[in-house]
């Protein structure tokens, strides 16, 4: 190899992975700012499962555990899941 | 889960012994003495005996207490001294220290030293690491290993260690004067014989790394090799 | 039986990551079930150096707190088989790691997992202390600069009197000594502390040496661990490191390694 090449290699390999190491970097900053943004649904999350359990609770008592939210990303989508375990007695009484 | 938590603790403290009132005096020969390390002396707390004026009322402590925080130590509490000097500690926020130098009419037989406590040796294997301190209460401290950067050994009696001495060793520290250091590997941080120290700065470089011995002769520390 | 290994240093910006990533891969491309945690709460970076920043969806700190399983948290490599990642959280602090928590997080993954990879974060504070007290053994990750050295000295003595083991007086944590960063032609040169120094100033097994090598650069770039690198030294280096740590005496390779030269093993 001679001295020329070997610059060339070296740049070349350095350069390569230095702008993987960008790209890598701006995309999980970018998220990061995304989560920290209040008009995103990450950050409401939290606040939105303590209403959303007031609410269910003026009507059935259920627990803490008993609601699960839950949001999940496919390409451009957002999915808001939302799961609430009603008490099995509760249920009874409702079917009389 | 407590809040916190208070505990006795046995510290080694720098104390400036006072043996005269003459504030100029005092103030030269204190920054004369800081000129001579003055990292070490840097924010240290220090305790201000004041056994050796206590018979004198011409002290103006507010002065002192100035001279030696212009020094760049942090005065913590006085030792000794009379009624009013005490009392003006106490309006400077100062603690008092009970006075444990020994005095005629107040000595219990109890404080002969060769017959209360027995002398007891404390013996590590392991090095003993920065950030580590080891105390021997009583008697000498042997150590068959390394003394770390940053560690700290102290001993009522000697320190022997057989390994290298890297990081600070003080011997004698309730006062003992014959106390004495062997080590192995001379590369101290810190040396103190009865509390006459030497900083690694004014170390004699040509035994560094040998194997020495550290006692006391005429007040002074002595290094030599073995 | 499981074993727990905690890679730690005191000091910051030496090699823990890449390391933690490195042993872990090394140990993993061998078929052994094996799982590395992010103990770095708050600054996690563990996920970027694996390549797998953009599947983190729950964490240590979820699974502790009950907010998501830990199958959930866990991301399996895509590129080896019996490897597994449980990142920690970014946007916690490390006080929300707990002794009970991270107990409950290890009995179930010793279930699973032969090996169980801890990155420490660094400092000697309440994060260190959770990713060390349950070792079996330590990989201390030190370079060869004075403030290193002191760092990794005050940690081994940390391994003697916080975690687990020495709590209960159990057979102490086993110490191996990993030395990165290495660069021969300093060392030659008298720039640089040599291994041997490093060594007699730590008193711990070496269990060796990783050269100062640009690879290690372009693997966390690319967000690959230097060990699926085989070509870089480094990488070979660290495979020799996974080779000792299970007993084995490393291959012989063409070019010596350093460790070799050093310490003729």
């Amino acid at each position: 190899m001679n001295l020329l090449s070997y610059f060339q290699n070296q740049n070349s390999q350095t350069h390569n992975t230095a702008a993987v190491a960008k790209e890598r970097l701006q995309i999980i900053v970018a998220h990061a700012r995304r989560q920290r943004d209040p008009s995103t649904l990450d950050c409401i999350l939290p606040h939105l499962q303590q209403e959303l359990l007031e609410v269910v609770r003026k009507y059935i008592m259920v627990d803490d555990d008993d609601i699960k939210i839950n949001l999940e990303r496919d390409g451009d989508y957002e999915i808001l899941e939302l799961n609430i375990t009603l008490p099995e007695q509760e249920l009874a009484k409702n079917e009389k | 889960m407590a809040a916190l938590e208070l505990k006795g603790n046995l510290l080694t403290l720098m104390v400036l012994h006072l043996l005269e009132t003459n504030i100029d005096n005092i103030a030269n020969q204190l920054a004369e003495k800081v000129s001579k390390a003055p990292m070490f002396f840097q924010q240290a707390p220090v305790v201000i005996d004041l056994n050796a004026v206590s018979d004198e009322n011409g002290i103006d402590l507010l002065e002192v207490i100035t001279v030696v925080r212009h020094s760049g130590l942090i005065p913590i509490a006085v030792r000794g001294g009379n009624s009013q000097q005490q009392e003006m500690a106490l309006s400077l926020n100062l603690g008092i220290l009970t006075n444990t130098i020994p005095t005629n009419e107040c000595a219990p037989e109890i404080e002969d030293p060769s017959i209360s406590i027995p002398s007891q040796t404390k013996i590590v294997t392991q090095p003993i690491r920065s950030g580590q301190q080891v105390v021997a209460l009583n008697g000498d401290l042997i150590v068959l290993a390394a003394v770390s950067h940053g560690a700290e050994v102290l001993a009522h009696r000697h320190i022997h260690i057989y390994g290298a001495l890297r990081g600070r060793a003080l011997a004698g520290v309730n006062g003992d004067s014959e106390a004495r250091i062997f080590c192995q590997q001379f590369n101290a941080e810190l040396l103190s014989v009865a509390g006459q120290y030497m900083v690694n700065e004014d170390l004699p470089e040509d035994l560094l790394g040998k194997p020495v011995q550290v006692y006391l002769q005429d007040k002074s520390l002595k290094i030599i090799s073995l | 039986m499981a074993k727990i290994i905690v890679v730690t240093s005191g000091k910051g910006g030496v090699g823990k990551t890449t390391t933690s990533a490195a042993f872990a891969t090394g140990l993993a491309l061998r078929g052994i079930p094996t799982v590395v945690i992010d103990f770095d709460v708050g600054l996690r970076n563990l996920d970027l150096v694996m390549g797998c920043e953009r599947r983190v969806v729950y964490d240590l700190v979820n699974v502790i707190n009950g907010e998501g399983n830990l199958n959930q948290a866990l991301i399996k490599d895509r590129r080896v088989d019996s490897l597994y990642i449980l990142p920690a959280s970014q946007t916690r602090d490390k006080d929300a790691l707990t002794l009970k928590g991270v107990a409950k997080v290890l009995e179930v993954l010793k279930k699973r997992f032969e090996y169980i990879i801890c990155d420490s974060p660094a400092g000697i504070e309440h994060g260190a202390i959770m990713a060390m007290y349950f070792a079996d053994a330590a990989l201390i990750i030190t370079n060869p600069e004075v403030s290193s050295v002191r760092d990794s000295d005050r940690i081994v003595g940390m391994l003697a009197a916080k975690t687990r083991r020495a709590i209960n007086n159990l057979e102490p944590v086993k110490e191996h000594l990993l030395l990165t960063r290495y660069d021969t032609k300093r060392v030659e040169k008298g720039d640089m502390l040599s291994a041997i120094d490093v060594t007699d100033i730590l008193a711990i097994p070496m269990l060796g040496i990783i050269p100062e090598s640009q690879s290690v650069l372009h693997a966390s770039n690319s967000g690959t661990p230097i060990t699926l690198d085989r070509e870089s030294d480094a990488g070979q280096a660290y495979l020799d490191v996974v080779a000792r740590f299970l007993g084995e005496t490393p291959p012989k390779r063409e070019k010596k390694s350093l460790f070799t030269r050093l310490f003729g093993k």
